[in-house]
Protein backbone atom coordinates (compact mmCIF):
# COMPACT_ATOMS: atom_id res chain seq x y z
CA UNK A 1 0.00 0.00 0.00
CA UNK A 2 1.28 3.49 -0.80
CA UNK A 3 1.64 5.92 2.08
CA UNK A 4 2.35 9.56 2.75
CA UNK A 5 4.65 10.85 5.45
CA UNK A 6 3.48 13.63 7.74
CA UNK A 7 5.80 14.78 10.52
CA UNK A 8 7.59 11.43 10.49
CA UNK A 9 4.31 9.56 10.77
CA UNK A 10 3.32 7.18 8.01
CA UNK A 11 -0.28 7.47 6.84
CA UNK A 12 -1.63 4.84 4.50
CA UNK A 13 -3.50 6.04 1.41
CA UNK A 14 -5.08 4.18 -1.49
CA UNK A 15 -3.89 4.34 -5.10
CA UNK A 16 -5.89 7.48 -5.64
CA UNK A 17 -4.53 9.30 -2.62
CA UNK A 18 -7.61 8.85 -0.38
CA UNK A 19 -6.86 7.87 3.23
CA UNK A 20 -7.19 4.13 3.83
CA UNK A 21 -8.11 4.66 7.47
CA UNK A 22 -10.17 7.87 7.77
CA UNK A 23 -9.71 7.91 11.55
CA UNK A 24 -6.02 8.72 11.05
CA UNK A 25 -6.91 12.17 9.75
CA UNK A 26 -5.48 15.23 11.48
CA UNK A 27 -5.38 18.90 10.51
CA UNK A 28 -1.79 18.37 9.41
CA UNK A 29 -2.98 15.61 7.09
CA UNK A 30 -5.48 18.02 5.56
CA UNK A 31 -2.77 20.60 4.93
CA UNK A 32 -0.52 18.00 3.37
CA UNK A 33 -3.24 16.57 1.11
CA UNK A 34 -4.40 20.04 0.09
CA UNK A 35 -0.90 20.90 -1.07
CA UNK A 36 -0.07 17.57 -2.69
CA UNK A 37 -3.39 16.85 -4.35
CA UNK A 38 -4.98 20.25 -4.93
CA UNK A 39 -1.93 22.50 -5.14
CA UNK A 40 -3.22 24.67 -2.29
CA UNK A 41 -0.36 26.31 -0.43
CA UNK A 42 -2.56 27.42 2.39
CA UNK A 43 -5.97 26.50 3.74
CA UNK A 44 -8.06 29.60 4.37
CA UNK A 45 -10.93 29.73 6.92
CA UNK A 46 -13.26 29.17 3.95
CA UNK A 47 -11.46 25.93 3.07
CA UNK A 48 -11.64 24.83 6.70
CA UNK A 49 -15.36 25.54 6.87
CA UNK A 50 -15.93 23.11 3.99
CA UNK A 51 -13.46 20.50 5.26
CA UNK A 52 -14.77 20.55 8.84
CA UNK A 53 -18.38 20.22 7.72
CA UNK A 54 -17.56 17.23 5.47
CA UNK A 55 -15.54 15.66 8.26
CA UNK A 56 -18.28 16.04 10.88
CA UNK A 57 -20.95 14.82 8.49
CA UNK A 58 -18.88 11.76 7.66
CA UNK A 59 -18.16 10.93 11.30
CA UNK A 60 -21.85 11.16 12.09
CA UNK A 61 -23.34 9.37 9.07
CA UNK A 62 -20.42 7.38 7.62
CA UNK A 63 -21.25 8.94 4.26
CA UNK A 64 -19.91 11.71 2.05
CA UNK A 65 -22.35 14.65 2.08
CA UNK A 66 -24.09 15.80 -1.07
CA UNK A 67 -22.74 19.05 -2.43
CA UNK A 68 -26.14 20.57 -1.59
CA UNK A 69 -25.52 19.93 2.10
CA UNK A 70 -22.04 21.44 1.90
CA UNK A 71 -23.41 24.62 0.34
CA UNK A 72 -26.28 24.83 2.84
CA UNK A 73 -24.01 24.43 5.84
CA UNK A 74 -21.31 26.84 4.71
CA UNK A 75 -23.54 29.28 2.88
CA UNK A 76 -21.29 29.20 -0.19
CA UNK A 77 -22.73 29.16 -3.70
CA UNK A 78 -21.96 26.07 -5.81
CA UNK A 79 -19.25 27.69 -7.91
CA UNK A 80 -17.39 28.75 -4.77
CA UNK A 81 -16.75 25.10 -3.90
CA UNK A 82 -15.02 24.62 -7.27
CA UNK A 83 -13.00 27.80 -6.72
CA UNK A 84 -11.85 26.52 -3.33
CA UNK A 85 -11.16 22.95 -4.44
CA UNK A 86 -10.24 22.70 -8.14
CA UNK A 87 -10.92 18.93 -8.27
CA UNK A 88 -14.45 19.50 -7.01
CA UNK A 89 -16.30 18.31 -3.92
CA UNK A 90 -15.68 14.56 -4.37
CA UNK A 91 -12.08 14.26 -5.47
CA UNK A 92 -10.97 17.53 -3.90
CA UNK A 93 -12.78 18.47 -0.72
CA UNK A 94 -13.66 14.95 0.44
CA UNK A 95 -10.06 13.83 -0.07
CA UNK A 96 -8.67 16.71 1.98
CA UNK A 97 -11.24 15.97 4.69
CA UNK A 98 -9.81 12.45 4.92
CA UNK A 99 -12.81 10.53 3.62
CA UNK A 100 -12.37 7.23 1.79
CA UNK A 101 -12.94 7.30 -1.98
CA UNK A 102 -16.63 7.81 -2.77
CA UNK A 103 -18.22 4.94 -4.72
CA UNK A 104 -19.34 5.16 -8.32
CA UNK A 105 -18.45 7.18 -11.41
CA UNK A 106 -16.18 9.67 -9.66
CA UNK B 1 -33.38 -17.88 -10.30
CA UNK B 2 -34.54 -20.56 -12.68
CA UNK B 3 -32.64 -20.87 -15.93
CA UNK B 4 -33.47 -22.79 -19.05
CA UNK B 5 -31.01 -25.54 -19.88
CA UNK B 6 -28.80 -25.22 -22.92
CA UNK B 7 -30.46 -26.49 -26.11
CA UNK B 8 -29.15 -29.24 -28.36
CA UNK B 9 -26.98 -26.76 -30.25
CA UNK B 10 -25.26 -26.40 -26.95
CA UNK B 11 -25.22 -22.75 -26.35
CA UNK B 12 -27.97 -20.18 -25.85
CA UNK B 13 -28.92 -19.20 -22.33
CA UNK B 14 -32.57 -18.41 -21.61
CA UNK B 15 -33.55 -14.74 -21.66
CA UNK B 16 -34.50 -13.10 -18.41
CA UNK B 17 -37.81 -14.12 -16.91
CA UNK B 18 -40.69 -11.77 -17.48
CA UNK B 19 -41.20 -10.41 -14.00
CA UNK B 20 -42.32 -7.21 -12.40
CA UNK B 21 -39.70 -4.75 -11.23
CA UNK B 22 -40.84 -5.25 -7.64
CA UNK B 23 -40.11 -8.95 -7.83
CA UNK B 24 -36.80 -8.31 -9.55
CA UNK B 25 -35.79 -5.89 -6.85
CA UNK B 26 -36.84 -8.21 -4.04
CA UNK B 27 -34.71 -10.93 -5.52
CA UNK B 28 -31.88 -8.52 -6.15
CA UNK B 29 -31.98 -7.19 -2.59
CA UNK B 30 -32.02 -10.68 -1.22
CA UNK B 31 -29.06 -11.51 -3.37
CA UNK B 32 -27.23 -8.53 -1.87
CA UNK B 33 -28.01 -9.68 1.65
CA UNK B 34 -27.11 -13.30 1.44
CA UNK B 35 -26.70 -14.72 -1.97
CA UNK B 36 -25.69 -14.13 -5.49
CA UNK B 37 -24.22 -10.67 -5.20
CA UNK B 38 -21.54 -10.85 -2.56
CA UNK B 39 -17.94 -10.23 -1.78
CA UNK B 40 -15.42 -12.98 -1.97
CA UNK B 41 -15.53 -16.03 0.24
CA UNK B 42 -13.45 -19.17 -0.26
CA UNK B 43 -15.24 -22.31 -1.32
CA UNK B 44 -16.11 -24.43 -4.28
CA UNK B 45 -15.60 -21.56 -6.68
CA UNK B 46 -13.80 -23.33 -9.53
CA UNK B 47 -16.59 -25.88 -9.97
CA UNK B 48 -19.23 -23.14 -9.91
CA UNK B 49 -17.23 -21.08 -12.38
CA UNK B 50 -16.93 -23.92 -14.88
CA UNK B 51 -20.58 -24.79 -14.43
CA UNK B 52 -21.68 -21.21 -15.16
CA UNK B 53 -19.31 -20.98 -18.11
CA UNK B 54 -20.77 -24.10 -19.68
CA UNK B 55 -24.32 -22.84 -19.35
CA UNK B 56 -23.78 -19.29 -20.50
CA UNK B 57 -21.85 -19.41 -23.74
CA UNK B 58 -24.12 -17.84 -26.35
CA UNK B 59 -23.77 -17.77 -30.14
CA UNK B 60 -21.99 -14.41 -30.37
CA UNK B 61 -19.68 -15.50 -27.57
CA UNK B 62 -18.95 -18.80 -29.27
CA UNK B 63 -17.96 -16.91 -32.44
CA UNK B 64 -15.59 -14.66 -30.50
CA UNK B 65 -14.19 -17.65 -28.66
CA UNK B 66 -13.45 -19.70 -31.76
CA UNK B 67 -12.83 -17.27 -34.64
CA UNK B 68 -9.52 -15.80 -33.42
CA UNK B 69 -6.59 -16.63 -35.73
CA UNK B 70 -3.99 -14.93 -33.51
CA UNK B 71 -2.98 -12.43 -36.20
CA UNK B 72 -2.06 -9.80 -33.61
CA UNK B 73 -3.86 -6.83 -35.15
CA UNK B 74 -5.70 -6.24 -31.89
CA UNK B 75 -2.42 -5.50 -30.15
CA UNK B 76 -1.91 -2.36 -32.20
CA UNK B 77 -5.40 -1.18 -31.25
CA UNK B 78 -4.95 -1.49 -27.52
CA UNK B 79 -3.64 1.45 -25.49
CA UNK B 80 -2.39 -0.98 -22.84
CA UNK B 81 -0.11 -2.70 -25.34
CA UNK B 82 0.91 0.50 -27.14
CA UNK B 83 2.09 1.92 -23.84
CA UNK B 84 3.83 -1.34 -22.84
CA UNK B 85 4.98 -2.75 -26.19
CA UNK B 86 7.28 -5.35 -24.64
CA UNK B 87 4.63 -6.95 -22.49
CA UNK B 88 2.65 -9.67 -24.33
CA UNK B 89 0.16 -9.94 -21.46
CA UNK B 90 -1.10 -6.50 -22.44
CA UNK B 91 -2.39 -7.66 -25.83
CA UNK B 92 -6.16 -8.18 -26.13
CA UNK B 93 -5.57 -11.62 -27.62
CA UNK B 94 -3.63 -12.79 -24.54
CA UNK B 95 -6.35 -11.48 -22.23
CA UNK B 96 -9.04 -13.20 -24.31
CA UNK B 97 -7.00 -16.40 -24.44
CA UNK B 98 -7.21 -16.71 -20.65
CA UNK B 99 -10.94 -17.40 -20.96
CA UNK B 100 -10.65 -18.99 -24.40
CA UNK B 101 -8.42 -21.79 -23.14
CA UNK B 102 -10.99 -22.74 -20.49
CA UNK B 103 -13.75 -22.73 -23.09
CA UNK B 104 -11.62 -24.97 -25.33
CA UNK B 105 -10.95 -27.37 -22.49
CA UNK B 106 -14.55 -27.75 -21.27
CA UNK B 107 -16.95 -26.74 -24.04
CA UNK B 108 -15.37 -26.83 -27.51
CA UNK B 109 -14.81 -30.25 -29.09
CA UNK B 110 -11.36 -29.29 -30.41
CA UNK B 111 -10.07 -28.96 -26.87
CA UNK B 112 -11.37 -32.37 -25.96
CA UNK B 113 -9.77 -34.04 -28.99
CA UNK B 114 -6.51 -32.14 -29.39
CA UNK B 115 -6.07 -30.06 -26.23
CA UNK B 116 -2.30 -29.54 -26.72
CA UNK B 117 -2.86 -28.20 -30.23
CA UNK B 118 -5.56 -25.65 -29.40
CA UNK B 119 -3.85 -24.74 -26.11
CA UNK B 120 -6.73 -25.78 -23.90
CA UNK B 121 -6.27 -25.03 -20.21
CA UNK B 122 -8.12 -24.64 -16.96
CA UNK B 123 -8.38 -22.83 -13.66
CA UNK B 124 -7.43 -24.89 -10.64
CA UNK B 125 -8.01 -22.85 -7.52
CA UNK B 126 -9.23 -19.54 -6.17
CA UNK B 127 -5.86 -17.99 -6.84
CA UNK B 128 -6.32 -18.69 -10.56
CA UNK B 129 -9.76 -17.12 -10.45
CA UNK B 130 -8.38 -14.10 -8.67
CA UNK B 131 -5.70 -13.79 -11.33
CA UNK B 132 -8.44 -13.94 -13.95
CA UNK B 133 -10.26 -11.16 -12.09
CA UNK B 134 -7.19 -8.95 -12.22
CA UNK B 135 -6.94 -9.54 -15.96
CA UNK B 136 -10.56 -8.88 -16.95
CA UNK B 137 -11.20 -6.04 -14.50
CA UNK B 138 -7.74 -4.56 -14.22
CA UNK B 139 -6.10 -4.68 -17.65
CA UNK B 140 -8.98 -3.85 -19.98
CA UNK B 141 -11.22 -0.81 -20.07
CA UNK B 142 -13.63 -2.67 -22.40
CA UNK B 143 -13.26 0.15 -24.91
CA UNK B 144 -13.81 -2.24 -27.88
CA UNK B 145 -11.14 -0.61 -30.03
CA UNK B 146 -9.66 -4.07 -30.65
CA UNK B 147 -13.10 -5.47 -31.45
CA UNK B 148 -13.62 -2.70 -33.98
CA UNK B 149 -10.31 -3.45 -35.68
CA UNK B 150 -10.48 -7.25 -35.64
CA UNK B 151 -10.64 -8.68 -39.18
CA UNK B 152 -12.33 -11.83 -37.86
CA UNK B 153 -15.02 -9.97 -35.94
CA UNK B 154 -13.83 -11.19 -32.55
CA UNK B 155 -15.34 -9.05 -29.80
CA UNK B 156 -12.73 -9.27 -27.05
CA UNK B 157 -14.61 -6.78 -24.88
CA UNK B 158 -17.64 -9.07 -25.01
CA UNK B 159 -15.47 -11.93 -23.71
CA UNK B 160 -14.14 -9.67 -20.98
CA UNK B 161 -17.65 -8.68 -19.92
CA UNK B 162 -18.77 -12.30 -20.01
CA UNK B 163 -15.89 -13.36 -17.77
CA UNK B 164 -16.56 -10.45 -15.42
CA UNK B 165 -20.15 -11.64 -15.16
CA UNK B 166 -19.09 -15.16 -14.15
CA UNK B 167 -16.70 -13.84 -11.52
CA UNK B 168 -19.24 -11.31 -10.21
CA UNK B 169 -21.67 -14.14 -9.61
CA UNK B 170 -19.03 -15.85 -7.46
CA UNK B 171 -18.28 -12.70 -5.52
CA UNK B 172 -14.80 -12.45 -7.04
CA UNK B 173 -15.25 -8.80 -7.88
CA UNK B 174 -13.44 -5.54 -7.06
CA UNK B 175 -14.86 -3.85 -4.00
CA UNK B 176 -15.80 -0.68 -5.87
CA UNK B 177 -17.92 -2.59 -8.36
CA UNK B 178 -19.62 -4.51 -5.57
CA UNK B 179 -20.46 -1.34 -3.63
CA UNK B 180 -22.02 0.39 -6.62
CA UNK B 181 -24.00 -2.70 -7.63
CA UNK B 182 -25.34 -2.98 -4.10
CA UNK B 183 -26.37 0.69 -4.11
CA UNK B 184 -28.15 0.31 -7.44
CA UNK B 185 -30.15 -2.65 -6.16
CA UNK B 186 -30.95 -1.02 -2.84
CA UNK B 187 -31.70 2.56 -3.82
CA UNK B 188 -32.25 2.44 -7.59
CA UNK B 189 -29.26 4.72 -8.13
CA UNK B 190 -25.54 4.14 -8.01
CA UNK B 191 -24.70 6.70 -5.31
CA UNK B 192 -27.46 5.86 -2.82
CA UNK B 193 -29.06 9.30 -3.11
CA UNK B 194 -32.30 9.46 -1.13
CA UNK B 195 -35.50 10.79 -2.66
CA UNK B 196 -35.50 13.76 -0.30
CA UNK B 197 -31.95 14.72 -1.24
CA UNK B 198 -32.75 14.26 -4.92
CA UNK B 199 -35.78 16.54 -4.80
CA UNK B 200 -34.01 19.10 -2.68
CA UNK B 201 -31.04 19.36 -5.02
CA UNK B 202 -33.36 19.82 -8.00
CA UNK B 203 -35.23 22.56 -6.11
CA UNK B 204 -31.95 24.23 -5.29
CA UNK B 205 -30.85 24.25 -8.93
CA UNK B 206 -34.25 25.65 -9.94
CA UNK B 207 -33.88 28.51 -7.45
CA UNK B 208 -30.34 29.27 -8.63
CA UNK B 209 -31.56 29.35 -12.21
CA UNK B 210 -34.46 31.64 -11.32
CA UNK B 211 -32.02 34.06 -9.78
CA UNK B 212 -29.70 33.84 -12.78
CA UNK B 213 -32.42 34.44 -15.37
CA UNK B 214 -34.45 36.81 -13.20
CA UNK B 215 -37.75 35.00 -13.73
CA UNK B 216 -40.00 32.71 -11.75
CA UNK B 217 -41.15 30.82 -14.82
CA UNK B 218 -38.13 28.48 -14.87
CA UNK B 219 -38.97 25.02 -13.60
CA UNK B 220 -37.30 21.66 -12.99
CA UNK B 221 -40.41 19.48 -13.00
CA UNK B 222 -40.49 16.07 -11.34
CA UNK B 223 -42.96 13.33 -12.24
CA UNK B 224 -45.05 15.52 -14.55
CA UNK B 225 -47.13 13.34 -16.86
CA UNK B 226 -47.53 13.61 -20.65
CA UNK B 227 -44.34 15.53 -21.34
CA UNK B 228 -42.38 15.46 -24.58
CA UNK B 229 -39.10 14.63 -22.83
CA UNK B 230 -38.29 12.38 -19.88
CA UNK B 231 -34.84 13.49 -18.79
CA UNK B 232 -32.65 10.94 -17.02
CA UNK B 233 -29.31 11.66 -15.38
CA UNK B 234 -26.17 10.32 -13.75
CA UNK B 235 -26.37 10.31 -9.90
CA UNK B 236 -23.03 12.06 -9.85
CA UNK B 237 -24.86 15.12 -11.19
CA UNK B 238 -27.12 15.14 -8.13
CA UNK B 239 -24.57 14.23 -5.52
CA UNK B 240 -21.46 16.16 -6.51
CA UNK B 241 -21.92 18.29 -9.59
CA UNK B 242 -25.44 19.58 -10.27
CA UNK B 243 -24.17 22.31 -12.62
CA UNK B 244 -25.00 20.12 -15.60
CA UNK B 245 -28.63 19.80 -14.46
CA UNK B 246 -28.87 23.58 -14.32
CA UNK B 247 -27.36 23.83 -17.82
CA UNK B 248 -29.88 21.36 -19.21
CA UNK B 249 -32.79 23.06 -17.43
CA UNK B 250 -31.72 26.45 -18.77
CA UNK B 251 -31.62 25.16 -22.34
CA UNK B 252 -34.94 23.30 -22.01
CA UNK B 253 -36.49 26.49 -20.63
CA UNK B 254 -35.27 28.67 -23.48
CA UNK B 255 -36.28 26.05 -26.06
CA UNK B 256 -39.76 25.95 -24.53
CA UNK B 257 -39.56 22.19 -24.03
CA UNK B 258 -42.16 20.27 -22.06
CA UNK B 259 -39.95 18.04 -19.94
CA UNK B 260 -39.71 16.27 -16.62
CA UNK B 261 -37.45 14.15 -14.46
CA UNK B 262 -38.96 11.04 -12.90
CA UNK B 263 -39.10 10.55 -9.13
CA UNK B 264 -37.99 6.94 -9.54
CA UNK B 265 -36.02 5.60 -12.48
CA UNK B 266 -33.94 8.75 -12.97
CA UNK B 267 -30.56 6.96 -12.92
CA UNK B 268 -29.60 6.06 -16.49
CA UNK B 269 -26.18 4.69 -15.50
CA UNK B 270 -25.89 0.96 -15.22
CA UNK B 271 -23.16 -1.02 -13.47
CA UNK B 272 -24.60 -4.18 -14.98
CA UNK B 273 -22.67 -3.20 -18.11
CA UNK B 274 -19.38 -3.13 -16.20
CA UNK B 275 -19.86 -6.08 -13.87
CA UNK B 276 -21.33 -8.32 -16.57
CA UNK B 277 -24.43 -8.86 -14.41
CA UNK B 278 -27.35 -8.92 -16.87
CA UNK B 279 -29.92 -9.06 -14.08
CA UNK B 280 -28.75 -5.79 -12.60
CA UNK B 281 -28.58 -4.39 -16.13
CA UNK B 282 -32.20 -5.39 -16.69
CA UNK B 283 -33.40 -3.94 -13.38
CA UNK B 284 -31.79 -0.53 -13.83
CA UNK B 285 -32.68 -0.11 -17.51
CA UNK B 286 -36.25 -1.17 -16.86
CA UNK B 287 -36.60 1.42 -14.09
CA UNK B 288 -36.05 4.07 -16.75
CA UNK B 289 -38.34 2.50 -19.35
CA UNK B 290 -41.12 2.05 -16.81
CA UNK B 291 -40.78 5.65 -15.65
CA UNK B 292 -41.36 6.80 -19.23
CA UNK B 293 -44.35 4.49 -19.53
CA UNK B 294 -45.82 5.59 -16.22
CA UNK B 295 -45.51 9.28 -17.08
CA UNK B 296 -46.50 8.74 -20.74
CA UNK B 297 -43.45 10.69 -21.92
CA UNK B 298 -42.92 10.85 -25.69
CA UNK B 299 -39.21 10.17 -25.58
CA UNK B 300 -36.40 9.34 -23.15
CA UNK B 301 -33.48 11.74 -23.17
CA UNK B 302 -30.22 10.60 -21.59
CA UNK B 303 -27.81 13.17 -20.13
CA UNK B 304 -24.17 13.12 -21.19
CA UNK B 305 -22.99 9.69 -20.03
CA UNK B 306 -21.20 7.09 -22.12
CA UNK B 307 -22.03 3.78 -20.49
CA UNK B 308 -25.46 5.08 -19.51
CA UNK B 309 -26.18 5.87 -23.14
CA UNK B 310 -25.05 2.46 -24.29
CA UNK B 311 -26.96 0.68 -21.51
CA UNK B 312 -30.20 2.62 -21.84
CA UNK B 313 -30.24 3.14 -25.60
CA UNK B 314 -28.85 -0.21 -26.76
CA UNK B 315 -28.05 -3.02 -24.36
CA UNK B 316 -30.98 -2.33 -22.00
CA UNK B 317 -33.47 -3.15 -24.75
CA UNK B 318 -32.21 -6.73 -24.69
CA UNK B 319 -31.59 -7.07 -20.96
CA UNK B 320 -34.85 -5.58 -19.68
CA UNK B 321 -37.21 -7.82 -21.61
CA UNK B 322 -39.54 -4.84 -21.83
CA UNK B 323 -41.56 -3.71 -24.80
CA UNK B 324 -39.56 -0.52 -25.13
CA UNK B 325 -40.89 1.39 -28.13
CA UNK B 326 -40.18 4.97 -27.13
CA UNK B 327 -37.37 6.76 -28.90
CA UNK B 328 -34.35 7.00 -26.63
CA UNK B 329 -31.74 9.62 -27.40
CA UNK B 330 -28.73 11.38 -26.01
CA UNK B 331 -29.27 14.98 -24.93
CA UNK B 332 -26.75 15.95 -27.62
CA UNK B 333 -29.24 14.83 -30.29
CA UNK B 334 -31.87 16.96 -28.57
CA UNK B 335 -29.52 19.95 -28.62
CA UNK B 336 -28.79 19.39 -32.29
CA UNK B 337 -32.52 19.38 -33.03
CA UNK B 338 -33.03 22.65 -31.13
CA UNK B 339 -30.24 24.27 -33.13
CA UNK B 340 -31.57 22.99 -36.45
CA UNK B 341 -35.13 24.02 -35.70
CA UNK B 342 -34.01 27.41 -34.45
CA UNK B 343 -35.50 26.84 -31.00
CA UNK B 344 -32.34 28.15 -29.36
CA UNK B 345 -29.89 30.78 -30.55
CA UNK B 346 -26.20 30.53 -29.78
CA UNK B 347 -23.19 32.80 -30.03
CA UNK B 348 -19.94 30.89 -30.71
CA UNK B 349 -18.05 34.08 -29.80
CA UNK B 350 -18.60 33.19 -26.13
CA UNK B 351 -16.50 30.01 -26.42
CA UNK B 352 -13.28 31.34 -27.89
CA UNK B 353 -10.74 28.95 -26.34
CA UNK B 354 -9.57 26.17 -28.68
CA UNK B 355 -11.69 23.05 -28.10
CA UNK B 356 -11.03 19.45 -29.06
CA UNK B 357 -13.51 16.58 -28.82
CA UNK B 358 -12.94 13.24 -27.11
CA UNK B 359 -15.24 10.50 -28.43
CA UNK B 360 -16.45 8.30 -25.61
CA UNK B 361 -15.98 4.60 -26.47
CA UNK B 362 -19.49 3.66 -25.44
CA UNK B 363 -20.99 6.49 -27.45
CA UNK B 364 -18.93 6.51 -30.67
CA UNK B 365 -17.68 2.94 -31.08
CA UNK B 366 -20.51 1.11 -29.34
CA UNK B 367 -23.29 3.67 -29.73
CA UNK B 368 -22.68 4.96 -33.27
CA UNK B 369 -23.16 8.56 -32.24
CA UNK B 370 -20.29 10.31 -34.00
CA UNK B 371 -21.14 13.31 -36.16
CA UNK B 372 -23.94 14.79 -34.05
CA UNK B 373 -21.75 16.19 -31.25
CA UNK B 374 -19.42 17.66 -33.86
CA UNK B 375 -22.30 19.44 -35.56
CA UNK B 376 -23.34 20.93 -32.22
CA UNK B 377 -19.79 21.97 -31.34
CA UNK B 378 -19.34 23.59 -34.76
CA UNK B 379 -22.25 25.87 -33.89
CA UNK B 380 -21.19 26.82 -30.36
CA UNK B 381 -17.36 27.03 -30.48
CA UNK B 382 -15.17 29.48 -32.35
CA UNK B 383 -12.08 27.25 -32.57
CA UNK B 384 -12.67 23.50 -32.91
CA UNK B 385 -9.82 21.03 -33.50
CA UNK B 386 -10.00 17.30 -34.05
CA UNK B 387 -7.68 15.01 -32.13
CA UNK B 388 -6.13 12.06 -33.94
CA UNK B 389 -7.17 9.29 -34.17
CA UNK B 390 -10.78 10.31 -33.67
CA UNK B 391 -14.39 9.18 -34.02
CA UNK B 392 -14.73 5.38 -33.82
CA UNK B 393 -10.94 5.00 -33.71
CA UNK B 394 -10.45 7.25 -30.70
CA UNK B 395 -8.51 5.97 -27.69
CA UNK B 396 -10.27 5.40 -24.37
CA UNK B 397 -10.02 8.06 -21.63
CA UNK B 398 -8.49 5.10 -19.71
CA UNK B 399 -11.23 5.25 -17.07
CA UNK B 400 -13.79 3.20 -19.01
CA UNK B 401 -15.27 -0.19 -18.19
CA UNK B 402 -15.84 0.83 -14.57
CA UNK B 403 -12.09 1.29 -13.96
CA UNK B 404 -12.71 4.64 -12.28
CA UNK B 405 -14.40 2.87 -9.41
CA UNK B 406 -11.56 0.35 -8.98
CA UNK B 407 -8.74 2.24 -7.28
CA UNK B 408 -6.54 -0.87 -7.09
CA UNK B 409 -5.88 -0.76 -10.85
CA UNK B 410 -5.15 2.95 -11.02
CA UNK B 411 -1.33 2.82 -11.27
CA UNK B 412 -1.43 0.71 -14.45
CA UNK B 413 -4.28 2.80 -15.82
CA UNK B 414 -2.26 5.99 -15.43
CA UNK B 415 0.84 4.38 -16.88
CA UNK B 416 -0.92 3.39 -20.10
CA UNK B 417 -2.67 6.76 -20.19
CA UNK B 418 0.53 7.97 -21.83
CA UNK B 419 -1.16 7.26 -25.18
CA UNK B 420 -4.12 9.46 -24.30
CA UNK B 421 -1.88 12.18 -22.90
CA UNK B 422 0.17 12.35 -26.12
CA UNK B 423 -3.01 12.50 -28.15
CA UNK B 424 -4.43 15.34 -26.04
CA UNK B 425 -1.19 17.30 -25.99
CA UNK B 426 -0.86 17.19 -29.78
CA UNK B 427 -4.15 19.04 -30.28
CA UNK B 428 -2.86 22.18 -28.59
CA UNK B 429 -6.41 22.78 -27.35
CA UNK B 430 -7.18 24.41 -24.02
CA UNK B 431 -10.48 22.60 -23.57
CA UNK B 432 -11.27 18.97 -24.18
CA UNK B 433 -14.98 18.37 -24.61
CA UNK B 434 -16.59 15.00 -24.02
CA UNK B 435 -20.15 13.78 -23.66
CA UNK B 436 -19.48 11.30 -20.85
CA UNK B 437 -19.20 11.90 -17.09
CA UNK B 438 -16.90 8.93 -16.74
CA UNK B 439 -14.57 10.37 -19.39
CA UNK B 440 -14.60 13.71 -17.53
CA UNK B 441 -13.00 12.07 -14.51
CA UNK B 442 -10.82 9.77 -16.61
CA UNK B 443 -9.46 12.72 -18.61
CA UNK B 444 -9.06 14.83 -15.48
CA UNK B 445 -6.84 12.09 -14.04
CA UNK B 446 -4.76 12.01 -17.24
CA UNK B 447 -4.46 15.81 -17.32
CA UNK B 448 -3.39 15.95 -13.67
CA UNK B 449 -0.95 13.06 -13.92
CA UNK B 450 0.73 14.24 -17.13
CA UNK B 451 0.42 17.94 -16.22
CA UNK B 452 -1.38 18.99 -19.39
CA UNK B 453 -2.53 22.62 -19.68
CA UNK B 454 -6.16 21.66 -20.36
CA UNK B 455 -9.59 21.61 -18.80
CA UNK B 456 -12.42 19.14 -19.42
CA UNK B 457 -15.86 20.43 -20.41
CA UNK B 458 -19.07 18.85 -21.63
CA UNK B 459 -21.32 19.68 -24.56
CA UNK B 460 -24.11 21.00 -22.31
CA UNK B 461 -21.73 23.40 -20.61
CA UNK B 462 -20.48 24.84 -23.91
CA UNK B 463 -24.01 25.15 -25.30
CA UNK B 464 -25.33 26.75 -22.10
CA UNK B 465 -22.40 29.15 -22.20
CA UNK B 466 -23.09 30.15 -25.80
CA UNK B 467 -26.85 30.30 -25.30
CA UNK B 468 -28.44 33.65 -26.14
CA UNK B 469 -31.30 34.09 -23.68
CA UNK B 470 -34.06 36.08 -25.40
CA UNK B 471 -35.79 38.90 -23.48
CA UNK B 472 -39.12 37.10 -23.23
CA UNK B 473 -37.70 34.02 -21.47
CA UNK B 474 -35.86 36.00 -18.90
CA UNK B 475 -38.77 38.21 -18.00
Amino acid sequence: MPYIEIEERKVEVNEEGFLTHPQEWTEETAKFLAKAEEGLEELTPEHWAVVKFIRDYYLEKNLAPMVRKICQATGFPLMKIYDLFPSGPAKGACKVAGLPKPDGCV
Amino acid sequence: MRRRKAGPSGVVEAPLDVRSQVQAREEGLLSVAKGRLKTYEPGDNVRKFLDLLGRRVSRPLAVSLTACVHCGLCAESCHYFLARPHDPTMTPVWKADQIRKIFKRYVDWTGRVVPWWVKAGSVHDDEDLNRLKNIVFGTCSACRRCSYNCPMGVDTALLVRFTRGLLTELGIVPEGVFNVSRDQWETGNQMAVTETDYLETLGWMRDELRTELGTDTVEIPVDRPDCEVLYTINPREIKFDPRSIAHAAKIFHVAGESWTLPKWGWDQTNFGLFSGDDKLGAFVARNVYEAAERLRAKRIVISECGHGYRSTRWEGYTWADFDQKRPTESVVITLKRYLEEGRIAVDPGRNTEPVTFHDSCNIARSGDLVEEPREVLARVCADFREMFPNRRENFCCTGGGGLLSMAEYRPLRLEVAKIKADQLRATGAKLVCTMCHNCVDGLNDVIKHYKLPMRVVQVLELVANALVVPEKSSR
